[in-house]
C-alpha cells in the first residue's frame, strides 16, 4: 500500500473482486498511521482494536457473501466533534477530555452501517473554531505536503490524514469553509453538502443556520461514494431535508459537454486578490472546462466582503449562544483562539444579528438569480497555498475575507477540487458550486475535472 | 454603527455578556471592533420594515397532529 494509496472507488473495486483484503488494508491505514502521525497529528484517538475486529469482520462477510457496497471494509476517520459511542469525542477541548458519547451521532450510524471501518478519531480546531491552537491538550495537525504548514480547519486531521494515505475517507463538517478550506491545502476533495442533506445529530454545534457535515477523501468520485451513505432525512434534526436521495455516482464519467459553467471572476480578481499560484490553478480550470466542452458564462453577484459580513455575524452570535454557559464559567479551558472568538459574541446585538439574517435572504435569492440556467458555479476556494503554522493571524476573522463561506450562507453545495501546485509546491484548489441538492451535478463537474488534469497522481512525499 | 468603542460602552457589553476579561483583552476587542462595526454595516441595506428573515417559523405536520 506504501507505494500505491488506492481511492475508496479502487479499494472497492479490488475488495469485490477479492484481491484486496479489507484487513490488509486496515493493517497497512494503521503502519502508515505509527509511522507519520507523530509529524502530522492527524489522530486524536486511535482505535485500532475496534479498527481490525471491524476489518476482520467486513472480510469475513465480503468472502462470504460479497460486500454490502463500495465503503464495505474501507479505513475512514471522524473528525472528533462527531459522537461515537463508547470512543472519546472531546471536541479537541480540555472542557469535554473525559466526554465518551452513549450514542453514535446519524453520520458515525449511517458509516459503520456501510461497513466502513474506523481507525480513529480526527484532529479538529477546538470545537470546530479558531486553530491553529497550541495550547490544547492535543497539538495542532500539520499539512502533509510540509510539515511547516497549515492544513486550515477545521476539519484539520481528517484533511491531513487523506492527503498523507492514513485513511481513504473520512468526516469533515463545514461552518464557513471547514470542510473545503483543509481540502484546499491538504489537496484533496471535500465536499460540503446542500444544508439539511446530511444529518448533524450528534456532532457539537458550531454555528446552527450555518453547519455542514459532509465526506472528504482523495478524489471527487470517492467524496460521492460517502456521500451516498450519508444523505437522508433524520428526524434527530431539525434542519433535515425530507428528499428522495439520488444515485451520486450516476452521472459521474459523462463529462461536462454542454453544461454552463458560470465563473465569479470579481470574488478573486477584484474583491480580495488570490495568488498567482491560485489565479493559474482557476484560469487553468476554466480553460480545462472549456475544452471539454463546457460553456463558460461570468457571474456578478455582491462583493465578497457582503457575503462573509453576513455569514461571521451569523456564526459569531450562534456560536456565542451555543457556548454561552461554558464562555460565562469556564471561559479559560477554551484555547485563546477560542476565548477571542467567544469574545466576539459580546459586541453583536440582537439588532445586529437579525439584520444578517435579513441580509442573507437577499443573497440567497441573489445566488438563485444569479445561477439560473448555469449547472455550476466555479470560484477560488483559497487565497493561496498554505500558510507557515506559525503565521496564522490571531484575529483571523478580520485578517481576509473567505471564499467558502458565501455557500454556507445560502447553503448551496459546494465542492473544492485540487487544481495544481503554487510557487512553494504546495496544494492550490478551485471550488464548484451548484444549485441546491444538484450534488450529481457538481460531483460530475468536479470528477470530469480531476480526471481531465494529473493532479490525482501526485501523493505527498512523505517517508 | 461608530467604528470605534468607549471603555464604558465596552463594559456595558462585557458585563451584559458575563464574560470576564483581563484589561489586555479588552485592549484587543477594541482593536478590534472595527472589524464588527464594518460587517454591521455591511448587512444593513435600504430594505424597508417589510423585509423577511432568512428563516421564517412555521408548523410542521408534527405540530399539526
Amino acid at each position: 500500500m506504501t507505494a500505491a494509496i488506492p481511492t475508496i472507488a479502487e479499494a472497492a473495486r479490488l475488495i469485490a473482486a477479492k484481491r484486496l483484503s479489507p484487513v490488509e488494508l486496515t493493517q497497512a491505514c494503521l503502519e502508515r498511521v505509527h509511522a507519520l502521525d507523530d509529524r502530522l497529528h492527524a489522530f486524536v484517538h486511535l482505535t485500532e482494536a475496534r479498527a481490525l475486529a471491524e476489518a476482520k469482520l467486513a472480510e469475513a462477510a465480503i468472502m462470504a457473501g460479497g460486500p454490502k457496497g463500495p465503503l464495505h471494509g474501507v479505513p475512514i476517520g471522524l473528525k472528533d466533534i462527531v459522537d461515537t459511542k463508547g470512543i472519546p469525542t472531546t471536541c479537541g477541548s480540555k472542557i469535554l477530555q473525559d466526554n465518551i458519547p452513549d450514542a453514535d451521532a446519524t453520520c458515525a450510524e449511517l458509516l459503520a452501517a456501510a461497513g466502513t471501518v474506523l481507525i480513529g478519531k480526527t484532529q479538529t480546531h477546538e470545537f470546530a473554531d479558531g486553530g491553529p491552537s497550541f495550547d490544547l491538550p492535543r497539538p495542532p495537525a500539520r499539512n502533509p505536503w510540509h510539515t511547516d504548514h497549515f492544513t486550515a480547519g477545521s476539519s484539520s486531521g481528517t484533511g491531513a490524514g487523506i492527503a498523507a494515505g492514513l485513511v481513504l475517507g473520512g468526516i469533515g463538517t463545514d461552518t464557513g469553509g471547514s470542510i473545503r478550506g483543509p481540502a484546499a491545502l491538504c489537496g484533496i476533495a471535500g465536499i460540503k453538502p446542500t444544508y439539511g442533506l446530511v444529518s448533524r445529530a450528534g456532532v457539537a454545534p458550531a454555528a446552527f443556520s450555518l453547519d455542514h457535515i459532509g465526506p472528504m477523501a482523495w478524489t471527487a468520485e470517492d467524496c460521492a461514494l460517502m456521500l451516498q451513505a450519508l444523505a437522508g432525512h433524520d428526524p434527530r434534526d431539525p434542519a433535515s431535508a425530507d428528499r428522495p436521495v439520488p444515485d451520486y455516482t450516476a452521472a459521474l464519467g459523462s463529462g461536462v459537454k454542454g453544461l454552463k459553467i458560470g465563473v465569479i471572476h470579481h470574488f478573486h480578481e477584484v474583491d480580495y486578490k488570490v495568488t498567482d499560484g491560485v489565479r493559474r490553478g482557476i484560469d487553468a480550470a476554466i480553460a480545462t472546462f472549456r475544452g471539454l466542452g463546457a460553456e463558460i458564462r461570468e457571474v456578478q453577484v455582491s462583493p465578497l466582503q457582503d457575503w462573509g459580513a453576513c455569514g461571521s455575524l451569523i456564526s459569531i452570535c450562534e456560536r456565542a449562544a451555543a457556548y454561552e454557559e461554558w464562555a460565562r464559567t469556564r471561559l479559560r479551558d477554551f484555547s485563546e483562539r477560542v476565548q477571542r472568538r467567544l469574545m466576539l459574541g459580546a459586541l453583536v446585538s440582537g439588532v445586529d444579528y437579525v439584520q444578517a439574517v435579513r441580509r442573507r435572504r437577499e443573497l440567497r435569492a441573489e445566488l438563485k438569480a444569479a445561477m439560473a440556467g448555469l449547472d455550476v458555479v466555479l470560484t477560488a476556494s483559497q487565497i493561496g497555498e498554505a500558510p507557515k503554522i506559525d503565521d496564522v493571524p490571531a484575529w483571523d476573522t478580520f485578517a481576509a475575507p473567505s471564499f467558502t463561506m458565501p455557500f454556507n450562507v445560502t447553503g448551496y453545495p459546494a465542492i473544492t477540487v485540487c487544481s495544481g501546485f503554487g510557487a512553494g509546491g504546495l496544494p492550490v484548489a478551485i471550488q464548484l458550486v451548484a444549485k441546491p441538492f444538484a450534488e450529481p451535478t457538481v460531483l460530475r463537474v468536479a470528477d470530469a475535472f480531476e480526471k481531465a488534469t494529473p493532479f490525482r497522481n501526485t501523493r505527498p512525499a512523505l517517508t | 454603527m461608530p467604528a470605534d468603542i468607549t471603555d464604558q460602552a465596552l463594559e456595558f457589553l462585557l458585563a451584559r455578556s458575563g464574560l470576564a476579561l483581563t484589561d489586555a483583552e479588552k485592549a484587543e476587542l477594541k482593536q478590534v471592533y472595527a472589524g464588527i462595526a464594518a460587517m454591521t454595516e455591511r448587512v444593513r441595506q435600504p430594505r424597508g420594515r417589510m423585509a423577511e428573515l432568512a428563516h421564517v417559523y412555521n408548523f410542521t405536520e408534527e405540530d399539526l397532529a
